[in-house]
């Protein structure tokens, strides 16, 4: 006779368990098992050792790709923070209307990415988007927003910043809603600027939250997928091209699956790999 | 209780192992076949299966729009991989005939009772010679086209004090300069002579690069025996054309697809389009909006005829198909002169047999449709892909040297072809 008592745990455990072999170890096993292989769907898969990691090693356009995600990151999370936090501090105060400004700026975190895409892309279009008609009407010259190759990524992390910044004013509110106000009161005693005030305890309290802010910045950054794909396609001259976009492409485009494989398994271990730097830095700092 | 519901479970377990059984069944006692799913293509498979199922009792044939998916390519792709793709399937693109042939789950059509005749009295042998594939057996059978071609607002181009659209190259930049204009005077130019999308995407060549690459070679292929066969001439003096359109802003740059449409609204004199922007222009064309089509430019040496890409769409049988000889026998049927004139005037998309345009079974519908007859026309001088199973990449290769190239001018004509046929060969090196 089965002990009822033993079987329980693992029953309610099994849910859990299933989803996980089917939805994730059976996948990543599989995928490393395509890395060793050449495999476009259809056809039968064919051994080809370490053909794919040699390939990886060689490919120009997925080194650029994996360029082109740093610079969306160097730009998008300085970029983040920095505004995130200056709303923030202002959201933070007893300003009118509080509540309408702190729904307006988290307003664009819940609309769908591909409607956000869509609508910057027409602002900012060479000859008939809004950000170059102000350009000209000030006498300036139009910007290839989308266009110049030198610009493009920037443009698009501009974007996401704008879309993500609402998530990250909430945190940083948060934030700067654990901070004691007793320090603030002593500063005023002494005198101290707002300046003072900000960077002498508000940044130093808040560093946690940064940290935060700067591990899931990092994380969206690298699957940065949509905004490319739907505003330039990787272009012009692939300096749009995410690492995201190259797999997906790889993949699901040309169906070059064992090499798909290998590059996001290669990603994967790239994201890790900045994970777990940052997580030393917040030990450190703790 | 627990005996009950023990029972009940079987008995709903019967029911559903019953029902599935009987759908299986019957899908499986008709041919399935699967048809584009617009809606003019739904109603001509409908008509098309409906008389021949009342003269085939023992062949019954059921037709079913493509399921409704990202694009058909895909969702072939997903019923190949599923093992449930249908006995036919009416809307393969020629480009990815290839892949599946080698994939091994496509019917040699060839092997197949009465299908070497039909097919060469429906097409030319150049025709026959395009569509076979790698293997040296034919896998598809011909159906329709679309072929692209320049499409031009006849106002306009009088305005210019033309005598009809530019033929060649020379008289594109001529026209061209002519007609573009500052209208607002704040040094940037607010209307184009034309546009195509400067998207990367390889299949955006179809509309470019590639019609006029076989305009200007006469139809040369893009490779041959696994090897680039485009750096000529040919492909660097259609590098060199778009180039200069960019470059001279005659083209522009911005990607206006998002916009009113740019042809309709008179922001461009022409674009490079097919038979489908007939039925658009009619529903939304302005008033006294006139237009026609022409031929692709041409260098200015070129002779001969001038030919273009035909976006062929086929008719290929799955090797799930139990019965291939009765699926054959009902394509026959399709596609005859009669399937033809109805796809004719259904779909307003060509049929690709040969004559089309001076065979007397079709000339009532060009005399009603007399802007089809210039596709017609150019029916006769039309090329579909070559047969390889790393098309797409190809494309797309050539896509990213012609970004470099024409849009950005980074590279020389010389230079990026080079680069692309170079970029080729090493892809068929792997």
């Amino acid at each position: 006779m089965i002990n009822r008592k033993k079987i329980l745990p693992y029953l309610l455990v099994s849910p859990y368990v299933i989803h996980f072999i089917l939805f994730v170890a059976f996948p990543v096993g599989f995928s490393i098992v395509l890395t060793f292989h050449k495999w476009n769907i259809i056809s039968p898969m064919e051994f080809t050792g370490v053909n794919n990691y040699i390939r990886l090693v060689n490919d120009k356009t997925f080194l650029k790709s994996m360029g082109n995600t740093i610079i969306f990151l160097l730009i998008h999370i300085p970029l983040q923070i920095i505004f995130a936090l200056f709303l923030a501090e202002i959201l933070n105060q007893k300003i009118k209307l509080r509540g309408v400004f702190r729904g307006a700026f988290f307003l664009p975190v819940i609309v769908s990415g591909v409607v956000v895409t869509i609508l910057w892309q027409q602002l900012y279009g060479y000859d008939t988007g809004l950000f170059n008609r102000l350009l000209v009407m000030i006498g300036l010259d139009k910007i290839g927003w989308l266009t110049d190759p030198n610009i493009a990524m920037a443009s698009i992390a501009v974007m996401a910043t704008w879309k993500n910044v609402g998530l990250y004013i909430v945190l940083f509110l948060v934030g700067l809603q654990t901070v004691p106000t007793q320090y603030y009161e002593a500063a005023d005693l002494e005198g101290a600027t707002h300046f003072q005030k900000f960077f002498k305890i508000t940044l130093p309290m808040i560093n946690p939250t940064i940290f935060m802010v700067m591990i899931l910045s990092t994380i969206g950054g690298f699957s940065l997928f949509i905004e490319p794909y739907i505003m330039t396609g990787g272009g012009p001259l692939n300096s749009t091209v995410s690492a995201v976009l190259y797999i997906y492409k790889q993949g699901f485009f040309y169906y070059h699956m064992g090499y798909a494989a290998t590059l996001g398994l290669f990603f994967a271990f790239i994201i890790l790999a900045v994970i777990m730097i940052q997580k030393k830095f917040i030990e450190k700092d703790h | 209780m627990k005996y009950l519901l023990n029972i009940i479970t079987v008995i709903l377990l019967f029911y559903v192992l019953i029902g599935c059984s009987s759908n299986n069944k019957n899908s499986r006692d008709a041919i399935l076949y699967w048809c584009s799913n617009n809606s003019d293509e739904i109603k001509f498979a409908k008509i098309r299966t409906d008389e021949w199922n009342k003269n085939n009792l023992n062949d019954q044939v059921k037709y079913q729009a493509v399921p409704e998916g990202r694009s058909s390519e895909e969702i072939i792709l997903a019923a190949v991989v599923g093992n449930t793709t249908p006995d036919i399937y009416s809307n393969m693109w020629q480009g990815d005939v290839e892949a599946y042939a080698q994939a091994g789950v496509l019917v040699a059509l060839d092997s197949l009772k009465g299908f070497n005749e039909f097919l060469y009295e429906r097409c030319d042998s150049s025709v026959v010679e395009e569509i076979k594939s790698l293997d040296g057996h034919i896998y598809q059978i011909p159906w329709k086209i679309n072929p692209i071609m320049l499409i031009y607002n006849v106002n306009l181009i009088n305005e210019l004090g033309l005598n009809g659209p530019p033929k060649t190259y020379s008289e594109v930049f001529e026209a061209a300069q002519k007609f573009q204009k500052d209208f607002d005077g704040d040094g940037y130019v607010d209307r184009w002579f034309g546009y195509s999308e400067v998207e990367v995407t390889w299949w955006q060549r179809f509309f470019d690069f590639y019609p006029l690459y076989l305009a200007a070679s006469g139809g040369a292929p893009l490779v041959k025996n696994n090897r680039a066969a485009f750096n000529n001439k040919y492909a660097i003096e259609v590098f060199a054309f778009l180039q200069e359109m960019y470059k001279k802003n005659y083209f522009s740059k911005e990607k206006l697809s998002a916009r009113q449409d740019v042809f309709l609204s008179g922001v461009s004199a022409t674009r490079f389009t097919g038979p489908w922007e007939i039925a658009h222009a009619e529903k939304f064309k302005p008033k006294g909006f006139e237009y026609e089509y022409s031929f692709m430019p041409v260098p200015d040496d070129h002779t001969g005829p001038v030919y273009t890409y035909g976006d062929p769409k086929n008719i290929v049988i799955f090797k799930t198909c139990k019965d291939p000889q009765a699926a054959w026998n009902y394509i026959k049927t399709l596609i005859n002169d009669e399937g033809d004139l109805k796809l004719l005037s259904l779909t307003n998309q060509l049929p690709r047999r040969k004559k089309l345009n001076t065979n007397p079974f079709y000339s009532d519908y060009f005399l009603k449709n007399p802007k089809m007859k210039i596709f017609a026309d150019q029916s006769e001088y039309v090329k579909g892909t070559d047969a390889s199973p790393v098309l797409k990449e190809i494309f797309d290769l050539i896509s990213q040297q012609y970004e470099a190239c024409v849009v950005y001018g980074m590279k020389t004509p010389e230079q990026a072809i080079n680069d692309a046929a170079d970029a080729v060969n090493l892809l068929f090196l792997e």
